[in-house]
């Protein structure tokens, strides 16, 4: 069943980053499975107003102040007439928000759930319980996800994570990890991809040679990440002279920018290792392959970290990877691809050593990690995924096959929920959601929403729904039968004629 | 009631020529006309009230020069300098010119010039917006849309073919909403012309036109492609 989705968030192209890319992939393939699929985002400097991508997904970008690091001002309720109004428009039935720091997220899950329509979050980050911001962001956090359908993390640590800072029940939180395009990342000696897709014949069926590394051959480490504090920037900054003083065949390239670059950069210079560590600065995400396929070793000493799509990548490009044991890495990749370190120098250097032996010795198949890489991660698998969480929570999988039969037993695991599996839209059981927030918070949520209510009944007034146009849907072609049937069959069901003149 | 939403209507007077009316005129029934000469009556009245208490103000003023005697004592022939200002004195010292002096008297000046020039304005108003876009074909297209008031003409643009590079719909944010909107692209030209800008009619209208616009501005090919 094709449904109409709007992904909301504050974050989007053309700003580089990793929600960002997420959810321009899982939007792309779930047009391809025959949704339609909108975002809608703020407006960035020269990208105002309501523009196309590929794929016929189509972007609004509302223009609304921007406050810190490209998230908007917190205005609870002033989104809401044009969220109605485009809501309306492109008759959508689910609202998918993405990213906790982004305000344009949070309100439009309420509003959405104002205007009885289903909710999905996506939690793409860690974040911590004790500070001042922390303590913050959880209260709103949780605010907004007192009333949502289902919640999606990138991985296990960041479902517990979030479970932990909104209080959620773990049954609605599914974990579904970002995926990378393989095709973009393919090692040096990878025969590429012809234009459907599908590997060249010449190295479908023949294997590629492994490489055999000689005991005085060069070794590469790469690292590529943004030079901040949570990406153990640091930790890299007391590795390096370490690591270098003990594997004399070693360098390093260094791709990324960022306020820790100052410090590497000393680094450097105190230790005079200018011809052994080479500093990219910051590089495009499409020239990141490029980079990653110089090395034999990706480094990643991240402090934090939900996912890690970066290691996915380097994998994928055929690199042994040595990380830090935090956050949702371990859960990346198998063991025989990586080697982890606890985040602290020592343990970092020693790792990094033990990659190098291992590598030496040529006993990791290094040029087999892509297709593995290939079979483990696709967005076409995230969508199909994803979907999965938009049929549960819509109804049109039972309770029992969306949570689990034991959960569809246990008839008082969830307060307040209406019919089997999914929450209901009547306002006093979304009060009761919201007055369990907490003593103050808890009375001040129900307070917003009841305005949002009344504002919602306002609108219907000042702006009613019949004036509002419906939006043509992007045409799509024909698929001429050769693929999979119920694939085109669903498409055929969603297919616009276009109009000719 | 005195307005509608906005509508359509086509005008075809040869096959190389249309014109594109989008109007919040309703169609006109007795009743309706009826309603407009009413509120032109009404319009007219408050015209008259407003120059009225402006002029008992004025006459109130130490700087107002009376009418001369002479003027004023019998009726001089129509169509004359003097036949106005006897009018004008007659209905100054009918019962109604008292009460507007009276009224002038009481009123300070401040409140009273920019009510009344406001009052004179909102006369003038038209009731309803008109827009139209005429195509020819071979010469362009010229975009129209009628004055506020009824005081100045309406405002018009001709784009001729050679400048005319694209014309599509396209969706804007406007307020707290999306709008479709018809968009002429011109040559040269750093903003496009957007075609009923005042009225932004609905999706179907504004694909009707567009629509019509191709159809009509550029010959059929003869190769058949279409």
């Amino acid at each position: 069943m094709p449904y109409n989705i709007a992904m909301v968030s504050d974050f989007f192209f053309p700003q580089p980053g990793g929600i960002e890319s997420h959810i321009y992939q899982l939007s792309t393939k779930l047009i391809d499975q025959g949704h339609k699929v909108i975002v809608i985002t703020h407006a960035y400097e020269g990208r105002t107003g309501v523009r196309y991508l590929t794929n016929g997904l189509k972007v609004y970008h509302v223009p609304f102040l921007v406050m810190f690091r490209s998230a908007t001002f917190p205005t609870v309720f002033s989104f809401f007439p044009i969220f109605r109004n485009i809501v309306l428009r492109e008759a959508i039935e689910i609202v998918h928000g993405h990213g906790t720091m982004s305000s344009f997220t949070h309100e439009a899950i309420l509003h959405a759930r104002t205007m009885g329509l289903r909710a999905v979050f996506t939690d793409h980050s860690l974040f911590g319980f004790a500070d001042a911001g922390s303590i913050l962001t959880n209260k709103l956090l949780k605010f907004t996800l007192s009333d949502v359908d289902h919640v999606i993390c990138v991985s296990h640590t960041c479902k517990e994570n979030t479970v932990l800072r909104a209080s959620l029940d773990p049954l609605m939180v599914s974990v579904i990890p970002n995926a990378v395009v393989a095709e973009n990342f393919r090692p040096l000696s990878h025969p590429g991809y012809t234009a459907d897709g599908t590997a060249q014949a010449s190295g479908q069926h023949n294997p590629i040679p492994q490489q055999v590394l000689g005991p005085n051959d060069t070794i590469t480490i790469v690292v590529i990440s943004r030079l901040f504090y949570n990406k153990g920037t640091d930790l890299l900054i007391a590795a390096i002279p370490r690591i270098i003083a003990l594997h004399p065949n070693v360098r390093f390239i260094i791709a990324g920018s960022g306020p820790k670059a100052i410090d590497l950069e000393q680094m450097l210079e105190r230790n005079v290792l200018q011809d052994r560590v080479e500093m990219l600065g910051p590089v495009r995400h499409e020239e990141v392959r490029d980079v990653m396929v110089r090395g034999h070793i990706y480094l990643h000493p991240s402090l934090t970290e939900a996912f890690g799509t970066v290691i996915v990548e380097a994998a994928s490009c055929g690199l042994y990877v040595v990380c830090t044991q935090v956050g949702g890495i371990p859960e990346v990749l198998p063991a025989h691809m990586t080697v982890f370190a606890k985040p602290e120098e020592d343990d970092l250097v020693a790792a990094t050593g033990k990659a190098i032996a291992a590598l030496r010795a040529n006993k990791v198949r290094t040029e087999k990690f892509h297709d593995q890489v290939k079979m483990m991660y696709s967005w076409y698998d995230v969508a199909q995924r994803t979907e999965r969480v938009y049929d549960g929570i819509s109804g049109a999988l039972s309770e029992a096959d969306f949570y689990g039969f034991d959960a569809a037993n246990a008839s008082s695991w969830s307060a307040s929920r209406g019919r089997a599996g999914v929450q209901s839209f009547a306002l006093i059981d979304r009060l009761k959601r919201y007055y369990g927030c907490g003593i103050w918070a808890g009375k001040l949520f129900c307070l917003c929403v009841v305005i949002d209510y009344l504002l919602f009944i306002l609108l219907e007034f000042v702006a009613p729904r019949e004036n509002i146009d419906i939006a043509r849907n992007w045409p799509k072609k024909m698929v001429n039968g050769e693929k999979n049937g119920e694939k085109n069959g669903r498409e055929r069901s969603r297919e616009m004629r276009r109009d000719t003149t | 009631m005195l307005t509608t939403q906005p509508r359509l209507r086509a005008r075809r007077p040869s096959p190389t020529t249309v014109e594109y009316t989008v109007s919040t005129t309703p169609t006109p029934t007795v009743a309706l006309r009826l309603l407009f000469g009413l509120t032109i009556l009404l319009r007219l009245t408050l015209g008259i009230a407003a120059l009225l208490l402006l002029y008992s103000k004025w006459a109130l003023s130490p700087l107002a020069t009376p009418i001369a005697e002479s003027t004023t004592a019998s009726a001089p022939a129509l169509f004359t300098n003097e036949f106005i200002w006897y009018t004008i004195h007659h209905i100054h010292s009918s019962p109604l010119g008292e009460l507007a002096t009276e009224l002038a008297e009481r009123t300070p000046l401040v409140l009273l010039l920019p009510s009344a020039l406001v009052v004179l304005y909102a006369i003038f108003l038209r009731m309803h917006t008109t827009e139209s876009l005429l195509v020819l074909r071979g010469l362009g297209i010229q975009t129209s849309t009628s004055a506020n008031t009824y005081l100045s003409t309406a405002t018009t643009r001709f784009i001729p073919t050679e400048k005319i590079q694209d014309i599509f719909v396209n969706e804007a944010f406007k307020g707290f909403e999306v709008r479709y909107y018809l968009v002429v692209v011109v040559e040269g030209e750093e903003d496009v012309v957007v075609v009923f800008p005042s009225l932004l009619p609905r999706r179907q209208i504004v694909e009707t036109v567009w629509r019509g616009v191709r159809g009509c501005l550029y010959e059929p090919e003869m190769s058949g492609k279409r």
